[in-house]
């Protein structure tokens, strides 16, 4: 498995993609309020999982220092969450919930995905 | 009957996010002490872990919004 700040940079990279690919389609396709749905769902997301990745450096710290880690920010994390709806539901013009909703899983499949393809490629490199 | 709807949906989540968090940092912080080397592989995957454990009740604490306001 590779270093955490291997993995975290290949997951910015998917993230920035997709994300880029949401701002492509919100311009170009009549369904404005599904992809800004998407881009704030998603960016909340990615916010969550650069702090889930501070926390966890945080956290291997203070273990190899022998010092105390509080927490790892998940109250933090749900916050951002509630806040993205709240954003949704304040503005439904603008934004759709259910597509927020969905944004909001993108950095969890992002890393399902890559935990599965990375399981792939190592099982064909061992039958080689 | 919405606020319930969402205090039930929140407080369950919260509470399977904390077990989970719980268990996934209390094994890899053992790990850690007990063998310094592979911190950085327990690292990654405390990472992984954790974030897989909070996606759905993430997603139960926007359901529960929308419980809420709606």
């Amino acid at each position: 498995m590779p270093d955490l700040h291997l993995l975290f940079t290949r997951y910015r990279m998917y993230m920035f993609y997709i994300l880029a690919l949401f701002v492509l389609l919100w311009g170009f396709t009549p369904y404005r309020t599904i992809f800004a749905g998407l881009i704030l769902g998603t960016a909340t997301s990615f916010i969550n999982m650069w702090l889930l990745y501070k926390r966890t450096l945080k956290l291997s710290d203070a273990v190899k220092s022998g010092k105390t880690a509080y927490s790892i920010g998940s109250f933090s994390r749900f916050a951002y969450a509630a806040l993205a709806a709240l954003i949704a539901i304040k503005f439904p013009n603008y934004f759709d919930i259910a597509f927020t909703l969905l944004g909001l899983a993108t950095s969890y499949l992002v890393m399902a995905l890559d935990s599965i393809i990375m399981f792939i490629f190592k099982r064909k490199r061992k039958g080689r | 009957m919405g606020a319930l709807a969402a205090a039930i949906a929140i407080g369950l989540g919260a509470l399977g996010a904390g077990i989970g968090n719980g268990m996934i940092v209390s094994k890899t912080v053992e790990g850690m002490a007990r063998q310094p080397e592979t911190a950085g592989l327990l690292r990654t995957t405390m990472f992984i872990g954790v974030g897989l454990v909070e996606a759905i009740p993430i997603m139960g604490v926007v359901v529960a919004f929308i419980a809420l306001f709606q």
